[in-house]
Parts: C-alpha cells; structure tokens; sequence
C-alpha cells in the first residue's frame, strides 16, 4: 500500500492501453486474468475493466474469468448502457466478499445508467465535468462553480433514482485534465471544484475520484539525471488533494505514490502552477523537469 | 533571406514566443518571433519567407518530440511562436499574396475534452502550410457540417480521446460522409485503430501527426 486511506482502482484492464487492446484482440483471456491478479497484488481495492466497444458478451465473460480467480471488486468501466449491464450482471458480489461493484460512469445524459441498480446494486461513478443544457444536449462545465453545481445535481438524482443511497456509496468524478499542456487553468478549476464540493455540508462523506495517470500525461518519466518526474508530481497532486477530500484514484499500482514534504520540488512547482496563468505554467512545469 | 527564414525557424524552435517571454533562459531579452517577424515585414522581407521558417522550425521541434528530446510542452510554446509569426502574417493570407495548400478544419468530437492530440495536429499540419479551423473540444456533428459549407473544399479532422467518445465519433464521421461524401474525413486518438476507422467509414488515421500531411499532400482538390 502507498498511501494509507488512499483507495487505487487498477487502471491496466483499459482497451486504451495499447497492450491490454492487444490481449482484447487475441482474445487472450488469461493474460487478462493475470493482469487483474497482478493489480490485486500490488495493493489495487478494485481492478477497472474496459473494453472498449467490443460485444457485451465480451465483458460478461472477462468479468466471469476474472472473478474465478480475483477477490477483489470490480469496476465496471463504460458509457454503453448495454454493455455496462452485461458487465453489472456478470458480477458476481459473492465472490468479492459481499462488496458492490463500481459503475463508471454516468453523467447527465445517461441517466438511464441509474436503472441498472435493479439488474445488479453498484456504486456510481457520477461524472460532473459535463450537463446538459434546456436542449437537452451535453456541453462541458467551464469553470469550478460549473462544476460543483452539476456535482450536486448528480448527487441529487442519484439519490431519487438509487433509492436513497448514502453519500458514502456515491463517487464524484471532478475531472483531471493534463498538467503539460495546461495553459488554460484547468488545474486550478480541478482545485476550487474539490475545495466546493469539500466544503459542502450535504455532499458530506461522498467520495472523489480522479484518473491519476491522465495528468502528468506526456511528460517524461525521468529527468536525464534520473529524477522520477511523472510519478513525484502525482504524488505532488495526492498531497494537494487528499485534504480537499480525495481518496480514490484510478491508477497503477506499479507507481510509488507518497504524501511529499512540503518542500519537495514537485509539490512547490505545483503550488507555484496555481498562481501562474497561460504558458507562464507550462513553462514552470518544464522547469521542473528541465 | 535565408537569415531570416533561419532567425524565425529558430524562435519557432525553441518556443521564444517574444522579447518579454521569459523561455527559453538562454534567449533572455533576444527578439522572439514575434519582432523578428514584425521587423522582417517592415523591412520588406517577402512573407512567404517567414511561412518557410515557421515549417522549419515545426519540422525541427516535431523531430525532437518525435525522439523524445523535449516534450509536450515545448511543442505547445513552439505553437505559440509560430502563432505570433502567423498573426503578422494573416493579412498576406486574407489577401491570397501569400497561399496556403488548402484548409484544415479539426475539433475533438462531442462530448469529449481533450486536446491535446487535436492541438498537437492542428500544430503539425498548420506548420506544414495549411490554413487551420480549430472548432476546440465538444465539437457537435452540425458544427463540422456548418464548417464544411464555409469552407468549400475543406478536409475534416477528428479527434477523440476516450473509447466513450469514439460512438459520437463515428456518429459524426457517417453523418458528414452521407451529407457531403467528397469530403475527406481523418480521424485520431488514442483508442482509434485501422480497423475502427473502416468501420465508421473515414478515409485516414493513423497514431502519427505527420502522416496526416503526407495524405493531405496526396488527396489536395
């Protein structure tokens, strides 16, 4: 275990990971398997399952082959309604030690997501970067306030839809964007949306999650002196925001991820980012691994 | 001439957006594109020259990023530099005194946020001399076809990150293919593949933004 209450979701099972769409394609499903067990091992609490738009039958047999070995929970990974409901009724809680899977994700327009609870209970993943507007038509929240409102619309509609779940069975997506091309202050809006939703007394207990690796992607992992750049300025992220209230990551458990000092360079570049606007933080971030 | 051409490949290069800019330390308080641009131009240099050492200096930095010598954001500053050269150049491009090869119009599907794939595209193929569209991120499918009747003769470009996003892309790709079939679509991500663009009916993909300037060279109206 890294950090003690910091909870991983394995990200490797991802059709987007350019050697896990080679095993989908060969249908190799033990190398899945050994995948997922190899993520159990290195201290994940669920292994993420996505499959990319392969047939539903597919997830329902690569949940089925994993769960035969893996104890652990799952999460279901998918905007597919069709697929994500083979997946919810392949699982089997059972296995996983009574635990719910987790359903990731459903946003405002695929509220019809909700529904599946019958089919199978899960833990949603509610995502709040994007609503919809009086069309009815999806757009993406510009700034933290934005944000926080679709967060708290969410929490709302899963409650009338999931039978009034609590608050600590409800995962809040706030949305990470990548810090080596970010010169529009999404960083900063990432920041204040978790400070609001945080601060909110009715949001208490919920939980935020974030796709780590998505932040520092691009970026080298080492400086020509051997410095660890990705895996320091995500550790630098954690330490910022595990006291606004994240506890959950989707990320690799083969990263060291720590609470840094607070003089860390990692950590002081990203304090220093926040202050900076346009390319003034790219340039901070470069000068951390320059 | 060529001192110049020279003089914009290298601010282009190395990301030097400005005198003020404070990147790269060694170029401190040195001319960036900017004035070398706006000095070239005052003192007569043809504009065409300063188009050439823009895609120079694209062509240098994409190298590098391709070899994993610098990284993403030295290529989002090289843009910008090239950007401060583009904009002293726009009304030689408005008034046709100095031709582009064609126009560009690109946008990361609905629903989807990412761009950078999509700027690191648009950056390759403007570099390359193309006038650029940029629709931004959440593009819906009536934004690429109102695109498409502005810009008679425009190719399409498409990104998406995610494997959620990929369905609206798809959406996209068929509804333009069926309303304006001359239109060459090329789409771009990372959970695109050979195989999903022939099954969405797109003309060109591929993972490496330089190739796209090599089918956009070979398919020109």
């Amino acid at each position: 275990m890294s950090i003690p209450g910091l909870t991983i979701i394995g990200e490797s099972i991802n059709d987007s990971v350019p050697s896990t769409h080679a095993l989908f394609e060969a249908h190799d499903i033990d190398a899945i398997v050994d995948l997922a067990g190899m993520q159990a091992e290195g201290g994940a609490a669920y292994i993420d399952v996505n499959i990319g738009r392969r047939a539903p039958a597919f997830i329902a047999e690569v949940v089925r082959k994993i769960q035969e070995h893996i104890d652990i929970p799952l999460s279901i990974d998918t905007p597919d309604p069709e697929i994500a409901a083979a997946g919810l009724e392949a699982y089997d809680p059972q296995r996983a030690g009574n635990q719910k899977p987790i359903l990731n994700s459903i946003s405002e327009a695929r509220l019809e997501m909700f529904d599946l609870t019958a089919k199978q209970p899960f833990i949603p993943i509610l995502l709040t970067t994007e609503s919809v507007d009086a069309s009815g038509e999806g757009v993406m929240n510009k700034t933290a306030e934005e944000t926080y409102a679709t967060a708290r619309t969410m929490v709302s509609i899963a409650r009338e839809r999931m039978g009034h779940i609590p608050n600590e069975e409800l995962i809040l997506d706030p949305g990470i964007m990548p810090i080596g091309t970010d010169a529009e202050g999404h960083f900063k809006r990432l920041m204040n949306t978790m400070k609001l939703i945080h601060a909110d007394e009715d949001l208490k207990g919920t939980q935020m999650s974030v796709g780590l690796s998505n932040f520092t992607v691009m970026l080298p992992s080492k400086t020509a002196d051997g410095m660890f750049v990705r895996s320091t300025l995500e550790s630098a992220f954690l330490t910022m925001a595990m006291p606004l209230g994240l506890r959950t990551i989707i990320g690799s458990v083969k990263r060291k991820y720590r609470i840094l000092d607070n003089d860390h360079p990692a950590l002081i570049c990203l304090q220093e980012v926040l202050q900076l606007e346009g390319t003034a933080a790219l340039v901070r971030v470069m000068r951390y691994y320059s | 001439m060529q001192e110049i051409i020279e003089k914009i490949a290298l601010g282009v290069e190395k990301g030097k957006i400005s005198k003020a800019s404070p990147y790269p330390p060694e170029m401190a308080g040195e001319d960036g594109a900017e004035e070398i641009a706006a000095e070239a131009l005052r003192n007569g240099i043809a504009p065409d020259s300063l188009m050439t050492g823009c895609m120079l200096g694209m062509e240098r930095i994409g190298k590098d990023f391709e070899e994993e010598l610098v990284f993403i954001p030295n290529l989002v500053l090289a843009a910008e530099a090239m950007n401060a050269v583009m904009k002293h150049l726009k009304p030689f491009l408005d008034s046709g005194q100095v031709k582009q090869k064609g126009t560009f119009v690109i946008g990361t599907v609905a629903g989807d946020l990412h761009d950078i794939g999509k700027n690191l595209v648009a950056m390759v193929i403007r570099g390359s001399g193309y006038k650029i569209v940029d629709l931004g991120v959440d593009v819906s499918t009536e934004k690429f076809l109102e695109a498409i009747k502005e810009h008679p003769g425009c190719f399409i470009g498409m990104s998406a990150l995610l494997t959620t996003t990929m369905e609206n892309m798809e959406k996209s790709v068929k509804a333009i293919k069926e309303a304006s079939p001359e239109t060459k679509v090329l789409i771009g991500g990372a959970p695109v593949s050979e195989s999903f663009r022939a099954r969405c009916g797109a003309d060109f993909y591929s993972p490496i933004a330089q190739q796209a300037v090599t089918f956009l060279n070979e398919n020109l109206p």
